[in-house]
């Protein structure tokens, strides 16, 4: 049974919907900079430029929430925006976050501290909370809904998740990705973990020093083929592979081998029945961390023989959207299959030196992309790998 | 499938399937280092674990009193956890320290992610398999069974699945491992669904 | 200096959460980063905490901590030099 992709949507630091994303990754531009907020001192980060209340405005939002919420409800209202509820077509949305309704809630505890407590505010917190407020934007509140928190892997999570209730015949249709919000509470606790660089981050370079930190959401809709023909959607693209391992190594650092990002990798491909020459181009994890960028650069070179595929990272065009991120780039390898094109790894000058791999440096149109794997990995080793291919 | 063994830690009480092998002391400050010693494991890291990391691994040690876990390859035991406060108990400690202690401990935030569990498990064990943390409204044994059969389509043998909670009212575990085997789901349904009335 | 020693690894017991350990087993010279005491990247950072909040003394740079942090005895003496 092939699981195939009928709707994505976006937003994040680089645009509010797929076109803009699109347009942005096209001219090279950076949505990292220097914000005004008091939060994140002199750190760049990859912020949406508007408020809560604006982004409600902007796309006519009927239920409230907190930010995590309104980016999913922006992200999977345009995945979803042809499509219609039907009895007929069991429908679903998963959704991973790893920080919730937090941007809310680290808000309001100010106001608690003064004594003004508002009970009625505080239900936006917890995770759930956020899936279920995109379901009722969405009309979906009476459907399936799970949410996953995995960590920076939570949107590849619930990608893997979706098509594995397609295949079981549990749905037969399901918005699947993740969103994450730029929050205080975030920002302190990476930069205690000392892993931010103060510059604009340098995914895959020998001088890379740390991540900058990403908010935004990304979702794509699976359907089974049974089901396209009830809804008369138009598929994008196939999920044809999927896997998920664990590093079993330490909490926050990957292994130096990438043993886990191996099985993965290795697993997405074995499914999809691709041998490593069928890989047109992979969506890195590529946070820009030391550790990071080495490790998965020697799961690529172990996994790939050496041969290793056209790559780019693109958190140093968004940040490092988190739970968000395996949704985010879900959606860019859905861009590259469809326009034909390879992404390029920004602000990159020189190879790592004990791996010598070279990323994508240069925007490429006209090009023959059939299949993309794409990475997430998560702290607690949790690795994710999703191969998305071409109809044709 | 089957069900081959679960166990249950609450801060009175060790349940090993379905029956109760130690009463822990109520004058006990710190249960789960009771519970620690109790069982004569030699592990420093767990000193270092949050209290959802600390309740996973006391439970799966329990579970060790009944299943040998090496008669599995490293990469076929799944991990399904769950529960319905994700990291709670440790988002508290961190939003506490930065806005009223004006510090910020790494190793606190660490645990601000609640499949941290997951990790500290596959580290403890060397596990390369599956694994997943699903935020739930409550414990539902139906979707556990489900998530398992999912993972027995690859090369999952067994899945070592969870119901782990911390918050300021209750701290409590419950966990079990399915087989890709034949058998019934559950040994003991009565039993079970007490403990699980208690959880919910 | 010695009651800074020992001052310290009491400290060190309590910020890196090693139960198992009293402050005996902690050797002044032993490398703090080697096999006995089984401590990782986080616990390095948590030693970063640990002087800003004990001692006031901030290190911005995760890579100096090395030197620093690499014994009892290396910690006692950055903090005596340091410390106003």
């Amino acid at each position: 049974m092939q699981i195939f992709i009928t709707g994505y949507g976006v937003i994040s630091s680089i645009g509010l919907n797929v076109e803009e994303n699109y347009n942005s990754l096209k001219n090279k531009t950076s949505g990292i900079k220097l914000t005004d907020s008091t939060i994140f001192k002199n750190y760049k980060v990859g912020s949406i430029q508007y408020s809560n209340e604006e982004l409600a405005a902007m796309f006519n939002l009927q239920t409230k929430g907190s930010r995590t919420a309104i980016l999913g409800m922006i992200a999977a209202k345009e995945a979803f925006k042809d499509h219609e509820l039907s009895s007929e077509i069991r429908t679903g949305l998963i959704s991973g976050t790893s920080v919730g309704g937090m941007d809310l809630t680290e808000n309001l505890y100010k106001d608690y501290l003064k004594g003004n407590f508002n009970t009625e505010e505080y239900k936006h917190h917890p995770s759930g909370v956020t899936t279920i407020e995109i379901a009722q934007e969405l009309g979906l509140e009476d459907c399936f809904l799970n949410t996953i928190s995995t960590a920076c892997s939570s949107a590849a999570n619930a990608i893997m998740q979706g098509a594995r209730l397609i295949k079981n015949n549990v749905l037969d249709r399901v918005i699947v990705g993740g969103t994450d919000a730029l929050t205080e509470f975030t920002f302190n606790g990476f930069r205690s973990l000392m892993i931010f660089d103060e510059e604009w981050c340098r995914p895959f370079d020998n001088t890379r020093n740390g991540l900058n930190l990403g908010e935004g959401a990304g979702y794509i809709v699976l359907e089974s083929e049974v089901s396209i023909l009830k809804s008369n959607s138009k598929p994008i693209g196939i999920l044809s592979g999927w896997n998920s391992s664990s590093d079993a190594y330490h909490q926050t650092a990957s292994s130096p081998e990438g043993y886990g990002a191996v099985l993965s990798m290795r697993g997405a491909l074995e499914m999809s029945c691709l041998n490593c020459n069928e890989i047109s181009y992979i969506n890195a994890h590529g946070t820009s961390t030391p550790n990071n960028d080495a490790s998965e650069s020697m799961a690529l070179k172990t996994v790939f023989e050496g041969n290793v595929p056209a790559f780019s990272s693109t958190k140093s065009y968004t940040g490092h959207t988190l739970a968000a991120s395996g949704g985010i780039e879900a959606v860019y390898a859905l861009l590259a299959i469809n326009r034909g094109v390879l992404f390029p790894n920004l602000n990159f000058s020189q190879a790592i030196t004990e791996t010598q791999l070279i990323p994508q440096k240069i925007f490429e149109e006209q090009k023959r992309v059939n299949h993309v794997l794409s990475n997430s990995f998560g702290f607690g080793g949790n690795n994710s790998s999703i191969i998305i291919s071409s109809l044709n | 499938m089957k069900v081959v063994a679960t166990c249950s830690l609450f801060p009175e009480e060790i349940v090993l399937n379905g029956k109760k092998i130690e009463s822990i002391p109520s004058n006990e400050v710190d249960w789960k280092k009771w519970v620690y010693s109790s069982l004569n494991i030699e592990y420093p890291k767990f000193h270092k674990m949050d209290s959802l990391a600390k309740l996973a691994f006391l439970g799966i040690s329990v579970l060790e009193k009944e299943i040998d876990f090496s008669t599995y390859k490293d990469e076929e035991v799944g991990l399904i956890f769950a529960n319905k406060y994700s990291s709670y108990y440790s988002d508290n400690k961190h939003f506490i320290n930065y806005t009223q202690k004006n510090m910020v401990s790494p190793s606190d935030f660490v645990y601000t992610l609640p499949n941290i569990l997951t990790g500290e498990i596959a580290i403890f064990k060397k596990w390369y398999g599956d694994n997943v943390f699903f935020i739930l409204k409550k414990f539902d044994i139906e979707f556990f069974i489900e998530q398992a059969e999912f993972m027995f389509s690859k090369s999952i043998k067994a899945c070592l699945c969870g119901w782990i909670e911390s918050n300021e009212n209750s701290e409590q575990a419950y966990l079990f491992l399915i087989e890709n085997k034949e058998g019934i789901v559950l040994k003991d349904e009565i039993l079970e669904e007490l403990i699980i009335d208690k959880i919910n | 200096m010695s009651e800074l020693k020992e001052k310290l690894k009491a400290q060190i017991i309590e910020q890196l959460n090693l139960e198992n350990l009293t402050p005996a087993d902690i050797k002044n010279d032993m490398p703090l980063f080697g096999e006995e005491l089984g401590l990782d990247s986080i616990d390095a950072l948590e030693f970063i905490v640990l002087l800003e909040q004990n001692y006031g003394l901030k290190i911005t740079n995760p890579s100096e901590g090395k030197d620093i942090f690499f014994s009892v005895d290396s910690l006692a003496a950055f903090i005596e030099k340091n410390i106003v």
